[in-house]
């Protein structure tokens, strides 16, 4: 596996994604897209570890998409946008438990990358913003995720002013999980994980994708999901081996 | 035998064409028709995310109730409505390729609704023109799975035959296997099942591309043996009486995996690398259970919804009916993966890998 804008580690039971690009401000590029894409489709397939962290080098985070991708002297497309949404929708559906590790700048593309994982964990002098809509364009699908997080008003507003929000704010309307200081970050990290004590891939997997589809459906509907995801669940080791020790059969 | 896979020349599905008997009916005025007040089975009707199906039913008597029909009749209905929607779904079939029905050498007729002797192959092959040698089999009471299985035969025989034409029809009436006894078990099925025929036309031939249809690289079955009784038909009182087991979507579900993994392994490919998922509309339940299962999402299963919500459960002709949904889409591209699934008694998951 070449990856040349991310560097990828494996320690302690976790898979660390380092994005790798500090002179851009870990600006998403294509190659990083492309990257991002092999990385999740290789910890999807041969890696064993339960937890994925997310962080960028160089104490920022990701400054969003990087703009020289696009030509000067050509019109821009938006087949580049349908890649990384690609991406994220991996990172969002790996049946691993997902950590963001913010330090600094988390804006745009960045900001939804946070988004896709299952947990944040921010420094205090990080600052999240979709500065997208003041330079004309769009953030993303981030206009699909932002408002399941934190309300359609405030994720409007967000969005549309570009207002940057310190860590501290992000926690109190829900955006960031985990405050902690400036050099705490691998701690805290440390701690949101030791959160989740026995980890299940498959029960994370599934429970993730109800939240996420609740907002799709009507009850009636989503009742038929929540059974069909639930059988799968009981069936899986891990909670065979509860029955069995509820009825004290070894 | 000389399976699809191993020929070095894949055939490829060129056509499809679909029909369906004209009268329609809403959930809803078919409990009126079946005058039907328990309370559970009303509760079928109204939660099988169908819309509408496709029936032959006789006309209500005075005082509005369904006339009873005997075994005599529904295989009467069986035998006139497969003639009429069979060759209609032939001819648009045909319509759509470039093939002439005396060009097809080989065909398959698929049925599980009606039993006949002779089979349905020979009475497509008189009433839709098809000439007097044409190779003939008939796939009959393998029930939803048994377009799979008849598409295995078909493309092994199109595999083997390069430029002679093959084609498959299914015809289901599955208002020729009705019984109304007011009972749980004849509720479920009447509320689920409706008509139709799908016809499909293969070919193996050089000249042809991505633009003609998908090529057929291989199939997988499964069969769960310890689940024999859970769909089946019963006879009762002179009719066929089709029972389905409560357990049937999760017994599918927890088995699904192993045909699709040994099917993609195969070929080296991830579930992530297929584009397309056509998938017979058994109904919610088992969707539901195939995709969490398979970790597939709602645009994966989008045509398997739209031919539940539209027709019922086709039988073994649904996951066709699927496949002219995503033909008519034309969101299918050069080097595609497809997979096809079907489900029936066995219970039995039969599958099938494509590409355009």
């Amino acid at each position: 596996m070449e990856l040349t804008t991310i560097q990828f580690e494996r320690a302690d039971g976790v898979a660390t994604i380092t994005l790798d690009r500090p002179a851009q401000g870990n600006a998403i590029s294509a190659e990083l897209v492309a990257d991002l894409k092999t990385v999740c489709e290789y910890i999807e397939d041969e890696v064993d570890e339960k937890v994925v962290v997310i962080r960028g080098a160089g104490g920022q985070f990701c400054s969003g998409i990087d703009l020289t991708d696009f030509p000067v002297d050509d019109k821009p497309n938006v087949y580049g946008f349908g890649k990384w949404e690609s991406a994220c929708r991996t990172i969002e559906r790996l049946p691993k438990v997902t950590v963001a590790a913010v330090d600094g700048e988390c804006a745009g593309g960045g900001f939804q990358l946070a988004l896709t994982c299952d947990v944040r964990v921010a420094t205090e002098r990080a600052v999240f913003h979709l500065h997208e809509v003041r330079e004309g364009f769009l953030p993303g699908m981030g206009t699909f995720r932002l408002s399941k997080f934190i309300g359609l008003g405030r994720a409007r507003r967000l969005a549309l002013t570009g207002r940057r929000l310190r860590a501290e704010e992000a926690q109190r309307i829900g955006l960031v999980d985990h405050l902690c200081p400036d050099s705490g970050l691998d701690i805290a990290v440390a701690e949101a994980i030791e959160e989740f004590g026995e980890i299940n891939p498959v029960a994370i997997e599934l429970c993730r994708r109800l939240f996420d589809e609740s907002f799709e459906m009507p009850y009636e509907e989503f009742i038929g999901s929540f059974l069909a995801a639930q059988h799968r669940a009981i069936q899986t080791e891990p909670f065979l081996r509860r029955v069995r020790k509820a009825h004290g059969v070894a | 035998m000389v399976s699809v896979m191993d020929t070095e020349l894949k055939p490829r599905l060129i056509s499809v064409g679909t029909a369906n008997p004209t009268t329609t009916y809403t959930q809803a005025d078919l409990l009126e028709l079946f005058q039907c007040e328990n309370k559970l089975i009303r509760r079928f009707f109204t939660n099988s995310h169908i819309n509408k199906r496709h029936l032959v039913l006789p006309e209500p008597d005075e005082e509005g109730a369904m006339p009873f029909e005997d075994g005599a009749a529904l295989i009467d209905k069986h035998l006139k409505t497969s003639l009429s929607i069979g060759t209609e779904s032939m001819g648009k079939c045909l319509a759509n390729s470039a093939i002439t029905a005396e060009e097809i050498a080989y065909i398959c007729a698929v049925t599980t609704t009606g039993f006949l002797a002779p089979g349905l192959s020979a009475y497509f092959t008189r009433d839709g023109g098809l000439r007097d040698n044409v190779h003939r089999v008939d796939v009959v009471g393998m029930g939803c799975n048994a377009g799979m299985n008849g598409l295995l035969q078909t493309s092994q025989y199109a595999a083997n035959n390069p430029g002679n034409p093959a084609m498959m029809v299914s015809s289901e009436i599955c208002s020729a296997a009705y019984v109304f006894d007011m009972t749980v078990r004849t509720g479920v099925v009447n509320s689920l099942f409706g008509d139709g025929s799908a016809a499909i036309v293969l070919l193996a031939s050089e000249e042809l591309t991505a633009k003609d249809g998908p090529q057929i690289m291989g199939f997988e079955s499964l069969i769960v043996p310890q689940a024999l009784e859970e769909m089946r038909f019963d006879f009762v009182d002179g009719l066929f009486s089709f029972y389905l087991g409560r357990d049937i979507p999760y017994m599918i579900g927890d088995n699904i995996e192993k045909p699709i993994n040994a099917l993609l392994g195969r070929f080296g490919l991830k579930r992530r690398d297929i584009k397309h998922w056509l998938i017979h509309s058994g109904g919610k339940k088992v969707i539901d259970a195939i995709k969490y299962n398979l970790g597939i999402t709602e645009h994966d299963v989008r045509h398997t919804r739209t031919i539940l919500r539209d027709f019922g459960n086709l039988s073994s002709g649904a996951f066709l009916f699927s496949l002219q949904e995503l033909t008519r889409e034309g969101t299918a591209e050069e080097g595609d993966w497809g997979v096809t699934i079907a489900m029936g008694p066995g219970i039995s998951i039969e599958t099938g890998l494509i590409r355009w």
